[in-house]
């Protein structure tokens, strides 16, 4: 069969001018390695936002003090709302089932005369734990009976540094924050950050939010995370919201939902899809060039052969296919390696940003498509010139 | 079986229009075995790619069994020469890469025939020159005499009616020469197949049945 034919012999005509052959494919394996990457990459932080929206839930808000509305300088007595507002929130929004407040405070943090770098302490109520969905490990969180005490609980980055520090088990030790000692009451489970959290549930330090506030001596909280009532849309809940806070309040208020965060991200991933992209493109165009190059060197070496093959009976379209297959092979074996490239490199990318790394099927698909079409387009003029040539031209040529 | 009628070749060298067949009259007979001679430069090659199809005259009749010759339809030229003519040529003009056995496959491979048919008629033919010894050889492994066996066994491996032999022993010694003019013989007498040979050598020629001698571009019966 012609087919199989021109299979093997596209192999062996590859394989008997490798060093060429090696170069040409360089282009191909960048430009296929880069579009595999994009492709895997794209899945692979897509599953990852999945993973962070099924661990904290998607009807979530997040409610805060609008930052580009703060420009005005107008000033208000007031920065945000109070914990008291803040709380009624749940029974003036029909569509809002819980809120969390917080407030995130700055300060030095020492362990028995150690500074601990990193952490920030937050002030939180008792049902911070189910909104956000973090788990304690030892010991207990902090409750709303806990007003006003010194009592604080280690998110898990926390609770090994302190254990680095020789605390042991932590709990009943204390940590001084600023000048003021807080007595350890629980660790909490790790969690991954992003999502909807704010802040990185490992590296935080929390206490209670009234003691937060007394202690910085505060009037605003900083942040809610407001859990939507089952069933309610998140839309009804955001007019809601805002509705309490032009009546209730004078700051401006900006609410998030994952839908935006969602969004935000997707909108990053855009501007890395499209970098691979055109690195993709243009590696191919590159590669394609290549393998025009090898090609057309590869018909005129072989003017002789081409005769001959005419002088037997091998019509046009029998020396097209030949070149063609050629072409095709060659920038298949560019494009498999591209392959191995780019889950590689979607491979490391998922490692150093710790996400799930995982091998799209699809994108093994683009890969060997794609390049089978970089071969057929950049192949299709140098097997045609080979097919018109003139069998006594090619035959009597060295 | 052929039939040239006033058959002209000429190539443009710059201005300047050479003429190299002037008006060749010829007719091959099936079966038969003929020689054409002649002095170098002459265009005898020039008529033989003319005959099998691989140029094409500039003007002038060439009917292949009564049918004139349309030179524009390729695939058609394409088809007459896989099936109908087997090449010998004096540089044999085998595939470098690839092994006896699958260089005398190679008009099969035009005739769609599958794989395993393909090699059995190969080896079969390796077998009528000779040279099913050396099947899995590589051309350059192989002498100038071999390899022109080989090279027909691939002009016969199609079965064709007609082969084409372009000075088949100019580049061999007078001995392997013969053997491969006693190939030949043997090809005419006992499948019937029409040989036209080029060739230089009187001791050749004399050995056909009929020879023309070309001289100024055209055909000088004898
Ligand atoms: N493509 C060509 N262009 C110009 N001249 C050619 C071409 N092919 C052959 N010739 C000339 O035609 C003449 C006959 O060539 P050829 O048929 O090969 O002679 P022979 O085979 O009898 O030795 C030679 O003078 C040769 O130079
Ligand atoms: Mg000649």
């Amino acid at each position: 069969m012609i087919f199989r034919a021109n299979l093997k012999e596209a192999v062996r005509s590859l394989s008997s001018a490798k060093q060429r052959t090696i170069l040409a494919l360089i282009g191909i394996v960048i430009g296929i390695g880069s579009v595999i990457a994009m492709v895997s990459i794209g899945k692979i932080v897509q599953a990852e936002v999945m993973t962070q929206f099924r661990e904290m839930g998607t009807d979530i808000l997040n409610i805060s003090k609008d930052p580009a509305a703060d420009a005005g300088g107008a000033s208000k007595k007031r920065d945000f709302l109070g914990l008291k507002e803040a709380l009624s929130i749940p029974a003036a929004c029909p569509s809002i089932d819980q809120v969390s407040p917080n407030v995130n405070l700055g300060g030095e943090m020492s362990f028995s005369g150690k500074k601990l770098d990193g952490l920030v302490l937050l002030g939180v109520t008792e049902n911070f734990p189910d909104i956000n969905k973090v788990k304690v490990l030892k010991g207990r969180f902090i409750s709303d009976l806990d007003e006003n005490s010194h009592f604080c609980v280690l998110g898990n980055g926390a609770y090994q540094k302190l254990q680095g520090l020789g605390a042991g088990d932590v709990i009943g030790r204390t940590i001084k924050v600023n000048d003021l000692l807080f007595t350890v009451i629980g660790t909490m489970d790790s969690s991954t950050p992003g999502g909807m959290r704010t802040f990185d549930p490992n590296q935080t330090v929390y206490i209670h939010i009234s003691t937060a506030m007394r202690v910085k001596n505060l009037w605003d909280i900083t942040n809610i995370t407001a859990r939507v009532r089952p069933g309610a849309s998140h839309r009804t809940a955001q007019a809601e919201v805002k509705e309490f806070f032009t009546k209730n309040v004078t700051a401006n208020v900006k609410i998030s939902s994952p839908e935006e965060v969602i969004a935000q991200m997707e909108k990053q991933m855009q501007m890395f899809t499209l970098l691979l992209g055109a690195i993709g493109s243009i590696a191919l165009i590159v590669g394609g060039v290549g393998v025009m190059n090898v090609m057309l060197v590869s018909v005129t070496e072989r003017r002789k052969e081409i005769g001959i093959r005419r002088a037997l009976g091998a019509r046009q379209n029998d020396i097209m296919g030949q070149f063609l297959m050629e072409s095709i092979i060659l920038s298949m074996i560019g494009g498999l390696f591209g392959i191995l490239v780019g889950v590689g490199g979607s491979y490391l990318a998922a490692y150093f940003a710790k996400w799930q790394f995982g091998v799209s099927y699809m994108a093994i698909f683009l890969g060997v498509g794609v390049s089978s079409v970089v071969g057929i387009f950049f192949g299709f003029y140098p097997a045609r010139q080979a097919s018109r040539l003139d069998p006594i031209v090619a035959l009597r040529s060295n | 079986m052929l039939e040239l009628s006033d058959i002209r070749k000429s190539y443009r060298i710059g201005p300047t229009e050479i003429e190299i067949l002037k008006g060749v009259n010829l007719k091959v007979v099936t079966g038969e075995l003929m020689a054409i001679m002649g002095p170098s430069g002459c265009g005898k090659s020039t008529l033989m790619n003319i005959l099998g199809l691989l140029d094409k005259p500039t003007s002038g009749t060439y009917a292949i069994m009564g049918t004139p010759v349309t030179y524009t339809d390729d695939d058609n030229l394409s088809r007459i020469r896989n099936r109908s003519i087997g090449f010998v040529f004096q540089q044999y003009h085998l595939l470098p890469r690839l092994s006896a056995l699958d260089n005398v496959g190679l008009p099969l491979i035009y005739r769609g025939e599958r794989e395993q048919e393909i090699r059995t008629r190969s080896l079969e033919y390796l077998k009528k020159v000779n040279m099913h010894e050396r099947a899995s050889h590589n051309p350059t492994e192989l002498s100038g005499g071999q390899q022109q066996r080989v090279a027909i066994a691939r002009a016969i491996a199609g079965r064709p009616s007609l082969i084409l032999a372009d000075e088949p022993t100019g580049a061999l010694d007078t001995k392997v020469g013969q053997e491969i003019m006693d190939l030949f013989r043997r090809l005419n007498e006992e499948e019937g197949i029409t040989v036209v040979i080029i060739t230089h050598d009187p001791g050749i020629a004399k050995q056909c049945k009929r020879f023309v001698y070309m001289k100024d571009g055209t055909i000088i019966e004898q």
